[in-house]
């Protein structure tokens, strides 16, 4: 995918985008704001990785509400080392997708960069969820793997779609906390684990090829390769 | 010098209510005064008028003879220039009868009245006059003394004035005294503060004789006092337990990046303990974190973002959160709710603290046993949220401490965790207007109650 990194910090800059290029992205860099809009603007773009904090006149909220105002659509993450909720909200509020404090895993940046990018291809409004032989019928709520239904809970379940509207990407602890329970802080133990834990064991029967993968220093994966 | 005086408060009022009470003497002087030398005009008038045409007609009817006669009669024992004054006169100015020795030697107006001052025999009077032309070109003058009456007006006067200098003085002195009396108690207090300014925090304003603003104000700055030596201590306590929290994982890193810098190990090793390094890292950013959010929640900013919610309905979802992690410790979570809790406030925080609490019970909880979490009602319109533990609880000489930041007991050392749920605990409480109470569970274990206030939405029934 074509990516755009708008960073100021040297060091940074180089880590992301060099992370980018070698997932398989091509990146281009800007180091302020003037020629982070130029760039943004002229695109395009399959996703913009926007720093909050440039110089040059105009900052990443800027260039987002500049972006959004002229109709551009491009997925934007917001990285920022501006933590409060308050800021998170301004950021999303001015047209940022999504919003990652610094310093973040690198793993944690192109799990959401994917994540964005996934979310931007697919068709909405689809009512069938397929992976390997597992479906997800989203009006029933019915679950069958291999023609068997499974019977899952109701956070379970929404725990599964998650994992499979982003089939064969990585998807953090931090994003399942985010976008199935709706929190923002950090547990102090592996509670997410043990649910991942518990809905493998109901998905990935015994003799079955396994769906849900944990994917080290990373999160997790609904892998349909074998 | 003198606006500066006028400046003070104190000073002003006592003026203000200085010419307040002037202004009322006026208002109530004034028409007195006006229908008193009215009315005493008037009637001096009327006599005068009656007696002048009692002698004009005498005149007319019996000439100038019979009328000096009568007047003789009238005033000739009379002292001069006291009393009933009358002249006839020829037109000449002769004096023909009356207690006049000659003609007034001011200026005479036919008519009207006038007063005039007669200077008689080296002594002066001051005198009402009425003047008649008479047939002939004779003359009649008649008159009274005023004397008396502009002695008493004078008087008068000089009492009216005098009052109101009285007014102005006693408001002036009033006024210093209250300044003086009020610099004395603001001057003690100054000191008291500047004592405090510079750094000593103990010092408290000390109590004044009498129950007034005054005193209201110092208990008032007492308390704040108070507040703020609290607030002081704790950052003090807390920079020396953030300075050794941070300490360890850094030194940690240091340790682990300079033994990588010296012993040069292969790559394989190399790179472990360069995830070790990065583990170090991202604890120093958790307790960053950490504090970062106490210090927002703390700060009151996070009260914008409050909405009407329900807190039973956040403890319902916090709970089945945490179900798997309990069943894999082998231990039962509980939930006992009675209906909608409606309150105003943060449900993520809420969420936060219910999940800080039952992750310290899940630490301390010994296999089989129960972890009891309640949403309920109590008097007064409060929320009680409570997660109770069977584990060894806490000692009551240690409760006052634990939700101080960093603090953490020595039975939890060496555990993960940095010190700070507690803390974000009772910021949470204190945020929402509530407290945190700490209690033991029986037989053993440590009881947590958060007690919130609740709005009055009511308690309907079914939750959803």
């Amino acid at each position: 995918m074509k990516l755009l990194l708008v960073e100021d910090n040297e060091r940074v800059a180089t880590f992301v985008s060099k992370g980018l290029v070698e997932a398989g992205h091509t990146v281009d860099r800007a180091d302020n704001g003037r020629d982070g809009m130029y760039l943004a603007a002229s695109g395009p773009y399959d996703a913009i990785v926007m720093d909050r904090m440039l110089p040059g006149g105009i900052d990443g909220l800027g260039i987002i509400e500049a972006l959004r105002k002229t109709g551009n659509r491009t997925p934007i993450l917001i990285v920022s080392a501006l933590s409060d909720v308050d800021e998170r909200i301004r950021g999303l509020k001015s047209g940022g997708d999504d919003y990652l404090v610094k310093p973040f895993a690198f793993g944690e940046l192109l799990a959401r960069l994917d994540a964005l990018l996934r979310r931007a291809q697919d068709a909405h409004g689809e009512t069938m969820l397929v992976a390997g032989d597992m479906t997800i019928d989203l009006l029933s709520h019915k679950v069958t793997r291999g023609g068997k239904v499974l019977n899952l809970q109701p956070r379970e379940f929404k725990l599964l779609t998650y994992l499979m509207r982003h089939a064969n990407q990585v998807v953090t602890r931090t994003m399942l906390l985010e976008n199935v329970w709706d929190y923002h802080f950090d547990p102090q133990t592996n509670v997410i684990d043990v649910h991942v834990s518990k809905l493998r064991q109901k998905i990935d029967l015994p003799g079955a090829p396994q769906l849900l993968r944990t994917v080290r220093n990373a999160g997790y994966m609904l892998s349909t390769d074998n | 010098m003198l606006s500066r005086f006028v400046r003070f408060s104190a000073v002003n009022t006592a003026l203000c209510y200085g010419a307040a009470s002037i202004l009322v003497l006026a208002m109530f002087a004034g028409p007195l005064w006006y229908a008193w030398t009215s009315t005493i005009a008037e009637g001096r008038t009327e006599t005068l008028v009656d007696d002048a045409d009692r002698l004009t007609n005498l005149f007319a009817a019996q000439g100038a003879g019979q009328t000096a006669t009568a007047i003789g009669t009238q005033v000739g024992g009379q002292p001069l220039g006291i009393g009933r004054i009358v002249v006839l006169a020829d037109p000449a100015l002769n004096v023909l009868a009356g207690n006049l020795p000659h003609w007034p030697h001011v200026t005479i107006v036919d008519g009207g009245m006038q007063v005039v001052t007669l200077h008689i025999n080296d002594r002066s009077f001051r005198v009402a006059l009425l003047s008649r032309r008479l047939p002939g070109g004779y003359r009649l003058l008649v008159g009274n003394n005023v004397d008396h009456i502009e002695r008493l007006g004078t008087l008068a006067l000089y009492g009216l004035i005098g009052c109101a200098g009285t007014f102005l003085i006693i408001a002036v002195i009033g006024g210093m005294v209250v300044r003086y009396a009020m610099l004395a108690r603001v001057h003690v207090i100054n000191q008291t503060t500047a004592a405090i300014v510079e750094g000593d925090l103990s010092r408290r304003l000390p109590p004044l004789a009498h129950q007034d603003e005054l005193e209201m104000l110092t208990q008032t700055v007492n308390g704040m006092l108070d507040q703020i030596e609290q607030l002081v201590h704790g950052v003090r306590h807390a920079s020396n337990a953030i300075a050794h929290d941070l300490r360890t994982p850094l030194a940690e890193l240091r340790y682990r990046l300079e033994e990588l810098a010296l012993l040069r190990p292969d790559p394989e090793h190399t790179y472990t303990e360069i995830d070790g390094a990065i583990a170090d890292v991202d604890q120093v950013l958790a307790i960053f974190n950490a504090l970062l959010r106490l210090a927002e929640i703390d700060s009151g900013a996070r009260r914008a973002g409050f909405t009407a919610m329900d807190v039973a309905r956040v403890a319902v979802e916090v709970v089945e959160f945490y179900q798997p992690l309990v069943e894999l410790h082998d231990v039962t979570l509980t939930l006992a709710t009675s209906g909608r809790l409606a309150t105003h406030g943060d449900p993520l925080l809420l969420a936060q603290a219910i999940s800080n609490l039952i992750e310290n019970a899940v630490k301390y909880a010994p296999r089989g046993s129960t972890i009891a979490v309640s949403a309920s009602a109590r008097g007064g319109q409060q929320i009680a949220l409570e997660v109770a533990d069977q584990g060894p609880g806490i000692a009551d000489a240690e409760k006052p401490k634990v939700t101080a930041r960093f603090y953490r007991s020595d039975a939890s050392r060496g555990t993960p965790g940095v010190g700070l749920g507690l803390s974000l605990v009772a910021s949470v409480a204190k945020l929402h207007h509530g407290t945190l109470e700490l209690g033991d569970n029986t037989p053993t274990g440590l009881r947590v109650t958060l007690l919130l206030a609740g709005t009055a939405e009511g308690r309907q029934s079914v939750l959803a």
